[in-house]
């Protein structure tokens, strides 16, 4: 049931070949591989769908119990896997007697940074994380938001090609969403590989290139979300369109053979399922002209990560 | 962030050690070993006052088997060694903060390394402190029982401290097994007669003590039934657990997956 979409023409930074980890009798990841390259990825699945097994994986604080898990080459296990890793754990623990400033130069020093690199990569992230008015305080002071923040100074103090976050947006206000998800596309601009688990589906659809799907230890699907809901075949595509007269236009889209039923919503929607998109937009498109349709919208209305997830969970669910 | 970055594997290390140093000594372990460092003062303190029933000065013999032998090597020393080596890896790991260290590119066995030599470095400051505290408390006699004590506690505090910190890179709650092993393993069964005792860090400390001290501390009525192995012998045993604990700890370490 795996579909993959990923374009593997650029060597991925992270390859996982074919891993199942087991805790006793539990399998929290059963066969799974994936590559992920630069760019911004979205892990997402239920609770339990072995997430954050594959996070500690990917950042070296477990081991598979099959397969592999390389970082640049290098076993994800091992001491230069993760120079390359920056971790945003999920949760709030950090060391909270000392400053944001300090806990980020200690962090530094535990990269290995001495005296003014050290420095200068501490006052440069406090910046990017947009934390260097509010640095000096001790971090038991700090609400959720500025925590989320000054972790993801810790993950990016070492400037690495992988950056690996698990709910980095959870407790932070909209403002600093907007903020934080601007850092990620930039970071992900830079060349670097974003890997973000998140339960806020929405936010996957604007930020992430490409999405990993898992549920019950399985990776149901990967690739982005176009390529994703293209194959899944057996879903119709739901589309919107808005135009004038939508009631007489109506039979007439019936006519094409991609549609398959037609809604009217008055005054100007239209609500199709269509079996082959690409065939559907081609038609659509030699319709409208013939037609003269004045077009005010076209849009697919379930290609959202929160729909394609939805039916991989529902096409999961079905029996064998 | 572009240039090249200057990277030390020792500089790491070191701040691993220092960050230990301080969160261990800024704790709340420091607090209750005061406490306890602070009543064995004051018990030193009025055990050294000449009484009526006995007015002269009080020998280094006695201070010895009265004071530093029972409540020192026998309680304070391995309260202390556990007080701060079993909540090093596991209160980093009950805090969940031991991501951060597991996450950075040193190697665990370094990691390990430098979290031992912190709390070694900080348990050795207050086990020799306390001990000289409480010798000078005692008396002009208890600078020459000083002397005689500090190898024998230095080494001790080690392997407590190896010993402590493998039990806290193996479990959760690694203070309940150690205050457990301090109290049952380490005062009861130091104290029975037959051959259990050989299992306790403190008797070939003890047995180090009797076999090379210039004061007369041989096993007597007044001290727990000993019949101790030979100074040389104890020493090779302290050293031996020492490292063998250190070894096994740093390979749990390297080894465990910390949920």
């Amino acid at each position: 049931m795996t579909i993959e979409g990923i374009n593997t023409a650029v060597r991925p930074l992270v390859e996982v070949g074919n891993v199942s980890k087991w805790f006793g009798p539990l399998m929290a990841l059963n066969d799974i591989s994936l590559e992920i390259g630069p760019g911004i990825t979205g892990l997402i699945g239920p609770n339990g769908a072995g997430k954050t097994t594959l996070l500690k994986l990917l950042t070296g604080q477990s081991k598979p119990s099959l397969g592999s898990v390389q970082i640049c080459g290098h076993l994800a296990w091992l001491a230069k896997a993760k120079a390359h890793v920056g971790f945003c754990p999920y949760g709030d623990a950090a060391w909270d007697e000392l400053s944001g400033r300090r806990l980020v130069t200690v962090t530094a020093g535990l990269h290995g940074f001495t005296g003014d690199e050290a420095k200068g990569r501490t006052e440069s992230v406090l910046e990017t994380v947009g934390m260097v008015d509010r640095a000096d305080r001790p971090v038991r002071t700090y609400s959720k938001g500025m925590r989320q923040r000054i972790k993801l100074g810790q993950a990016l103090i070492h400037d690495p090609d992988l950056l690996v976050l698990d709910e980095p947006l959870n407790g932070v206000d909209p403002v600093g969403r907007v903020e934080l998800n601007e850092l990620f596309l930039r970071l992900a601009g830079a060349g670097k590989a974003v890997l973000i688990s998140s339960h806020i589906l929405n936010e996957m659809d604007e930020l992430a290139d490409h999405i990993l799907f898992v549920c019950r230890g399985k990776l149901l699907a990967s690739g982005s979300l176009e390529t994703i809901r293209e194959v899944l075949g057996d879903y119709p595509l739901k589309v919107r369109v808005s135009c004038e007269s939508p009631r007489q236009v109506a039979p007439q889209l019936m006519a094409l053979e991609s549609v398959k039923s037609v809604n009217v919503e008055p005054p100007e929607d239209l609500f199709l399922e269509v079996q082959n998109p690409n065939r559907f937009y081609a038609e659509f498109g030699e319709f409208a002209i013939a037609h003269d349709i004045q077009l005010s919208r076209l849009r697919a209305t379930d290609t959202s990560a929160e729909a394609v997830f939805d039916y991989l969970m529902e096409r999961a669910a079905r029996p064998e | 962030m572009d240039s090249q970055p200057n990277i030390s594997r020792f500089a790491a290390c070191l701040q691993v050690f220092r960050l230990t140093l301080r969160r261990q000594f800024f704790s709340r372990q420091t607090i209750v070993i005061g406490v306890q460092l602070f009543l064995a003062l004051a018990i030193t303190i009025v055990w050294a006052v000449p009484k009526p029933w006995s007015p002269g000065a009080r020998t280094g013999e006695q201070l010895a088997e009265q004071i530093l032998s029972p409540l020192f090597m026998g309680f304070l020393l391995p309260l202390i060694s556990l007080g701060y080596a079993s909540s090093s890896i596991s209160g980093e790991r009950t805090g969940q903060t031991l991501v951060y260290l597991l996450s950075t590119s040193i190697p665990r066995p370094q990691i390990y390394l430098s979290q031992f030599a912190a709390v070694l470095l900080l348990t050795l400051g207050i086990t020799l402190g306390c001990l000289s505290s409480l010798c000078v408390a005692a008396g002009m006699d208890g600078v020459a029982v000083l002397r005689e004590f500090a190898p024998v506690v230095t080494l001790a505090t080690v392997c407590y401290v190896a010993l402590f910190l493998l039990f806290s890179a193996w479990l959760r709650r690694a203070t309940f097994l150690a205050l457990a092993y301090a109290l049952m393993i380490e005062t009861l069964t130091a104290n029975i007669p037959g051959v259990m005792k050989r299992i306790t860090v403190s008797f070939y400390a003890h047995s180090w003590l009797y076999d090379d001290s210039p004061l007369d501390l041989a096993p007597n009525a007044n001290l727990p039934p000993y019949e101790p192995v030979s100074g040389g012998i104890a020493v090779a045993v302290l050293l031996a657990a020492s490292i063998g604990f250190l070894a096994l700890g740093m390979w749990l370490f390297s080894r465990k997956e910390y949920e």
